[in-house]
């Protein structure tokens, strides 16, 4: 098992994300992340979806994705050959001055914003590659976290 | 722009002129009513109302089967939809192209679980090649142009287009007839040079070549390529359930259709060959058996297929060849010496010993041991002598018809190979029926299968379609019937299917002729007097209850290991 970003270049008409899933969920493969976008093209959108399987599966994957007829480009991201991106927004608990400071100065260091503060809660807001915001949310874990949301994996390949 | 306003439904029937459509296949509903009101006026395409929208996907099917065109079926919104499901599956699994038409509640109402509404469009999405729910009228021309080229293009298969009532009722101004297509959908047709040459070496090099012919031969129209590869290069030739009639079967070189319930030659040849050219098929579980390993082990695989997706699927290839099997036949041929290569090997005589042993079997119709099942279908093969069409249902009678029917032509055996769909023979002999009117067209059934579909009786006798239904009649579903007895102890849980029907008086309650075959020795006089009645008829042919396929490949077995082989020939 291996975690691979597949990035596809899709027709915008409705019904292409069913048609891409279903054919995910036919062969009982689940999707991590999802995320689905306009691009640069006029009427064309841009989908990065985050699997795991074995090559073999992936292999298949990829050519049945391309068999779709609204699918115009399948991608396969390789890691160390793309630029690799998710966003997170974290509400944690800052209940008291201390704990406030801390979280600041993790922000900091991590590169996340701070978008909005309360007495009792920050968001904190980090887009960055995915496992700098797992170790981000661990360390936030510490203080307790009420609420997360990560928009999901998106990629582009490097030249 | 025309500069004439057409509605919705006067588009879609312009449009359906354009590709040539002769004829359809439906049943009209409420939201339908447009499209028949313009079919209604219009002589050009002729349509044959069915009496349960299954039939008309499969009569579509069996149309574009025989004809090679792409055949056509409508269905109102809801239930008409949801009773074609299983009839479109049937034909994408077995690459048979089709465009279905179904009508939609309007689209103000899409959503609202309004009077006969399903959402076809989801419903239909995993079983279609694509779909199209359509909501502006301006968008038909394009949809329908497109509809039929993903259709009958590539890897053929279904193509619906839902219709909501608005649509086809709205009038605009379009232009008709467009040509351009999806950006994403390039079916490729042409094969790697380099890899046909890999292939060429390969099979002139090999000393025991085999080819093996699928669906993909027949549908690519690549039985001429395939007859002289095989000619040149000495190889024999098996084919899958769905690639009989891709080489006349009574070839010396042709060992018939090889799998679970093939013939234990073709089985035989797969297992010793050493260079297996693989045309056009999917290596499905019922080709393979269950031990991959035991399929070809000593053999090189070539494959060759339209969709890349097969490639690699279920066997590992050594040489992948993506594009359309008359091409890469083509290329194979011009890559070889033009002087035949295996002749006078002892693999070409071993393939020709193969042969002959089976052509002795399948004419020595009353050879002793054999059970009435096995006498009648080697009958019929004997009587209707490759000159027919050949439908079958699924099952026992299926099995048989594949074993021991030996086909001539392409495009005359009509079988539900991947879904394995029963109802389908006899619908789809009224959809052959049509494409070729002066053929002799039988449907070799079951009782089970037969009494799915059987009400499109009506349709025969009203359009006069005069397809005659052959029954193996059993009173059980046979082949389930035969796995619970070699396998399950002879529990014959819900497989016994009584005493009913009289099939002669339902028959004749219909306006058919009808009837009954008690001795094997009266089906060639029965059927003289069924084809004599230019009725559309039933054959009711009394066999063994516990009548068996045999040899087969039980289950869990590979292609080595079949059992029942007690009266084959050992060569």
């Amino acid at each position: 098992m291996q975690t691979r970003v597949i990035s596809l270049l899709v027709e915008d008409n409705p019904g292409v994300l069913t048609r891409m899933s279903g054919m995910f969920t036919m062969r009982g493969i689940n999707i991590s992340s999802l995320t689905v976008s306009p691009c640069e093209k006029e009427g064309l959108s841009r989908m990065t979806v985050t699997i795991e399987g074995s090559e073999s599966e992936l292999e298949n994957v990829r050519k049945q994705l391309s068999n779709l007829i609204e699918v115009i480009k399948v991608v396969d991201l390789k890691e160390n050959e793309s630029i690799i991106r998710d966003l997170c927004l974290i509400k944690v608990h800052t209940k008291n001055v201390e704990a406030r400071t801390e979280v600041m100065q993790l922000a900091e260091s991590y590169g996340a914003k701070i978008a909005d503060a309360s007495l009792n809660s920050m968001i904190l807001e980090l887009a960055d590659e995915p496992e700098r915001i797992e170790r981000f949310i661990e360390l936030m874990k510490h203080f307790g976290i009420k609420q997360l949301f990560r928009t999901g994996i998106t990629a582009i390949g490097r030249d | 722009m025309t500069g004439k306003k057409l509605s919705g439904a006067e588009i879609v029937v312009e449009e359906l002129k354009k590709e040539g459509v002769e004829v359809a296949f439906g049943i009209p509903g409420g939201a339908l009513l447009d499209l028949y009101e313009v079919l209604y006026q219009t002589e050009e395409i002729r349509h044959i109302l069915m009496r349960h929208e299954q039939c008309a996907a499969h009569a579509a099917d069996g149309y574009a089967r025989v004809s090679g065109r792409t055949g056509v079926c409508i269905a109102t919104s809801g239930p008409g939809a949801t009773n074609l499901v299983t009839g479109l599956a049937t034909a994408n699994a077995d690459s048979s192209s089709i465009v279905a038409l179904t009508g939609q509640v309007p689209t103000s109402a899409i959503g609202s679980n309004a009077f006969q509404e399903a959402s076809t469009f989801t419903i239909t999405m995993p079983i279609t090649k694509h779909n199209f729910l359509v909501t502006q009228t301006e968008d038909l021309p394009w949809v329908i142009h497109n509809a039929f080229y993903i259709a009958n293009t590539g890897r053929k298969g279904v193509v619906l287009i839902d219709l909501p009532r608005d649509v086809q009722a709205n009038r605009v101004e379009v232009e008709l007839h467009p040509e351009d297509t999806f950006p994403g959908y390039k079916p490729n047709i042409n094969p790697n040079k380099v890899q046909t040459k890999k292939a060429a070496e390969v099979l002139a090099n090999a000393e025991r070549p085999l080819i093996l012919a699928g669906g993909g031969v027949i549908s690519a129209g690549a039985t001429e390529e395939l007859l002289a590869l095989t000619e040149l290069l000495g190889a024999g030739v098996v084919t899958t359930l769905m690639g009989k009639g891709a080489i006349p079967e009574s070839h010396p070189l042709c060992l018939g259709m090889a799998g679970m319930h093939g013939r234990i030659y073709a089985n035989r040849a797969l297992n010793e060959c050493d260079a297996l050219l693989a045309l056009g098929t999917r290596f499905s579980d019922r080709l393979t058996g269950w031990q991959l390993d035991q399929f070809a082990p000593d053999a090189t695989l070539i494959q060759v297929d339209v969709d890349a997706t097969e490639i690699n699927k279920n066997m590992p290839v050594d040489i992948p060849i993506v594009g359309d099997v008359k091409l890469a036949l083509s290329d194979i041929l011009k890559w070889l010496k033009k002087e035949s290569i295996h002749e006078g090997s002892v693999w070409l005589q071993r393939i020709k010993e193969m042969h002959s042993a089976c052509e002795e079997c399948i004419k020595d119709i009353w050879r002793p041991g054999s059970s009435v099942s096995d006498i009648l279908i080697k009958e019929l093969n004997n009587i209707l002598d490759g000159d027919a069409i050949v439908t079958t249902e699924v099952g026992q009678c299926q099995m048989f018809a594949a074993h021991y029917y030996m086909t001539k032509k392409p495009r005359t055996f009509i079988s539900s190979g991947g879904l394995g769909t029963m109802g389908f023979g006899f619908p789809a002999a009224i959809g052959a029926k049509v494409a070729a009117p002066d053929k002799r067209v039988v449907d070799i059934a079951g009782d089970g299968s037969f009494l799915m579909t059987c009400h499109d009786l009506a349709t025969c006798v009203e359009n006069d379609i005069p397809v005659v239904v052959c029954i193996f009649d059993n009173r059980y579903l046979g082949m389930v019937r035969q796995w619970q007895e070699l396998f399950f102890d002879k529990r014959y849980s819900h497989t016994n299917l009584g005493i009913t029907p009289d099939f002669i008086r339902l028959g004749e309650a219909f306006g058919c002729y009808a009837e009954r075959v008690e001795k094997p020795e009266d089906l060639k006089a029965t059927l003289e007097n069924a084809f004599e009645s230019g009725k559309p008829a039933v054959i009711d042919m009394i066999v063994g209850k516990e009548d068996k396929v045999l040899p087969m490949i039980p289950p869990g077995g590979g292609i080595t290991g079949m059992i029942g082989t007690e009266r084959c020939k050992r060569v």
